[in-house]
């Protein structure tokens, strides 16, 4: 490529990158003549631009087009100007085209790769425990089987066999001698059962501060086996 | 060795420490009495399963486990 088209690709370029979408047709090439000559590209939407012209510049191009006076080489450039314009125009769509799917490609990974991180960190939050299955712990599996593993080391072997088999375990007040059963879970699982063993009632007591399963089973066993006035009294009675 | 064992988010934490050095249980039983003024309950575990766990109302650096449970609110 001669000098004079990269001086007019670098015109029409900045056309293309000022204008977008609405890049505006060429209408005229001008050469100014004087001390210092100039090339201008001149645009239907009024916009302008030129730049420096030598006459190095000039020489292949006067040279390929037989253009050796002004009038010859403004129409030469104009018409060389119109086709790498159009070429140039085409281009740039595309190019807009292309970056747009980029674009949309790029946050359809972004969505997709924090779907996918989402899903990951949710993964570790799913506990297997024999008795319930697959579920959805909101505190760390770690806490989660800390806590469990606490619950078991004090239940009776009674309890355990229990808690093993049906997700439940049975516990005695130790006021009233009432038998309630407390289910996995950490609230509104507590039953409170008749001498045949069916329910009465439910209690919803829990310790403060949002602790694991495990924790709040136990304590509310030992609440109920140590102190179940007491227990009941911060109790809500569930019917 | 005796062990604290405090209901927390994280499933429990434990304060071991060792019932004949004077230092050790006197930060015990400072951790019981700031816990206890929280409104935690101490329970003295019997590792049995319930028939011997009670409740405690004062430090006593002989009960090998002591699990203080928060205080209780209804649901």
């Amino acid at each position: 490529m001669d000098r004079l088209h990269r001086v007019l690709r670098a015109l029409l370029r900045g056309a293309l990158v000022e204008h977008g979408a609405n890049a505006p047709s060429l209408v005229d090439i001008v050469v100014e003549t004087g001390a210092e000559p100039r090339i201008w590209a001149e645009f239907a939407n009024g916009y302008r631009a030129s730049a420096p012209l030598r006459p190095d510049d000039c020489f292949a191009f006067c040279d390929a087009h037989a253009a050796w006076n002004l009038a010859t080489l403004r129409s030469a450039l104009r018409q060389e100007a119109l086709q790498v314009y159009l070429v140039m125009r085409r281009e740039h769509q595309l190019d807009r085209v292309r970056n747009q799917r980029t674009w949309v490609s790029e946050q359809m990974r972004r969505l997709g790769r924090g779907i996918a991180h989402s899903l990951r960190a949710r993964r570790t939050h799913l506990i297997e425990d024999p008795n319930v299955g697959w579920f959805l712990d909101d505190r760390t599996s770690a806490a989660h089987q800390r806590g469990i593993r606490l619950l078991k080391e004090n239940l009776s072997p009674a309890q355990l066999e229990q808690y093993e088999r049906h997700a439940f375990f049975e516990v005695s007040g130790s006021t009233t001698g009432r038998r309630y059963r407390i289910r996995y879970g950490r609230s509104m699982n507590i039953d409170q059962l008749d001498k045949t063993g069916r329910r009465v009632c439910g209690w919803c007591f829990f310790p403060k501060g949002n602790l694991v399963a495990g924790d709040v089973m136990l304590a509310q066993k030992l609440a109920i086996e140590l102190f179940e006035a007491d227990a009941l009294k911060s109790a809500n009675k569930i019917w | 060795m005796s062990v604290q064992i405090v209901m927390d988010r994280s499933g429990d934490t434990r304060h071991e420490f060792d019932a004949v050095d004077a230092n050790a249980v006197a930060l015990a039983e400072s951790r019981f009495n700031e816990l206890t003024g929280k409104g935690f309950r101490a329970v003295a575990l019997g590792r049995d399963g319930g028939g011997s766990d009670r409740v405690v109302s004062r430090f006593d650096p002989n009960v090998e486990e002591t699990l203080f449970i928060p205080q209780l609110q209804g649901g």
